[in-house]
């Protein structure tokens, strides 16, 4: 069994269950960012061989692992980042004009 | 009610993501014809592009294109957060810390400063490289203004010299690139551009990467500070 895939489905469905369940919206954004952690670790999953080193050629080693998912989960923790920043930005002005983070409370937003 | 629904939904989710990993679940030998590009990159990757660093060479060389994309991601995010920020008066903590912080910020500091410029000079060589270094040049900025963030006057300037800074880094990406199509090669060639690539190993070589690295570490640092003091700016 590998039981890395398991960790990545249970990271996913938790972090959509928070962004499902809550109704702050910072609690929100943490959930968004749990989904995006377990997409890293899936493509850092994928690029595993046994007994595989970092890929940073040495003549010691003979095993390295896939370096192209290392190279995606760079740009995908850059995009995580950045779309972060965004959310934060909208909560702070949602929070300045309507007082409350409760997303239940900001009625143009019920749904 | 609704706990009921989206607990059935979560559930429903969550075994379809079992069925679509039950292959790669199972316990198995690893095979690697799967893999052609990446055994590609790994025997040829150093002696086409002169990094001994694989993520740095296919980041930088073989798909700087893509790089260069997500460096703009970067700066899309700080436009669209510069011209949504409040202009209103926002205090990050009026509390003052005791000597100690204040101390020990300004010591930590320069070596802050070290160890970005290590991560970014050296990416072609060992783990870091420009997003990493620029991500610890954008936390300087964050201490100092963390703590020092009352007093820190000038702010306005200092934001415009950062806003520079960032440009001239996506300009000198754009230009080293542009370099390659002027030599007769492709965008964002490395050798074909007449770059010397060095003997692999040591931290004069790989061509153009190390010139990219700086200008991705400084524009992803100014672009964070930027993201940052947006977010908290106090006026």
């Amino acid at each position: 069994m590998q039981f890395i895939y398991l960790v990545v489905i249970i990271l996913f469905c938790l972090g959509l269950y928070t962004i499902l369940m809550n109704t702050n919206l910072i609690k929100i954004i943490i959930g968004i960012n749990i989904m995006d952690s377990s997409l890293v670790l899936l493509l850092v999953a994928l690029s595993y061989k046994p007994a595989g080193t970092a890929p940073i050629i040495d003549k010691q080693y003979s095993v390295i692992v896939d370096p192209i998912p290392q190279a995606l989960a760079l740009t995908a923790i850059v995009i995580g980042a950045s779309i972060t920043a965004l959310m934060l930005l909208l909560t702070i002005k949602l929070n300045r004009y309507y007082n409350t983070l409760d997303i239940s409370e900001i009625r143009r937003l019920r749904g | 009610m609704r706990r009921i629904y989206i607990l059935a939904l979560i559930l429903i989710l969550a075994s379809l993501l079992f069925f679509t990993f039950y292959d790669l679940i199972q316990p198995k030998e690893f095979i690697d014809d799967k893999a052609q590009i990446s055994e590609y990159y790994i025997e040829h990757g150093v002696k086409e592009t002169g990094a001994i660093n694989l993520v740095t060479a296919i980041l930088f060389d073989y798909r700087a294109f893509d790089t260069l994309g997500e460096a703009t991601v970067i700066f899309i995010a700080v436009s669209a957060i510069s011209l949504l920020a409040t202009k209103e008066r926002v205090l990050v903590s009026d509390t003052n810390f005791s000597p100690i912080v204040y101390q020990g910020i300004s010591f930590i500091i320069p070596f802050l400063y070290i160890l970005a410029f290590y991560l970014i000079f050296y990416g072609h060589l060992s783990p870091g490289g420009g997003f990493t270094g620029g991500v610890v040049i954008a936390t300087t900025f964050v201490l100092l203004k963390m703590t020092f963030g009352i007093r820190y006057s000038k702010e306005e300037k200092s934001l415009q010299r950062r806003s520079l800074i960032e440009s001239i880094g996506a300009l000198g990406f754009i230009l080293v690139g542009i370099l390659g199509i002027i030599m007769g090669d492709n965008f964002l060639a490395n050798e074909g551009a007449g770059f010397h690539l060095g003997i692999a190993g040591q931290l004069l070589s790989a061509g153009v990467i190390p010139i990219l690295n700086l200008f991705t570490g400084v524009k992803v640092g100014s672009g964070l500070a930027i993201i940052f003091h947006r977010l908290v700016r106090e006026e």
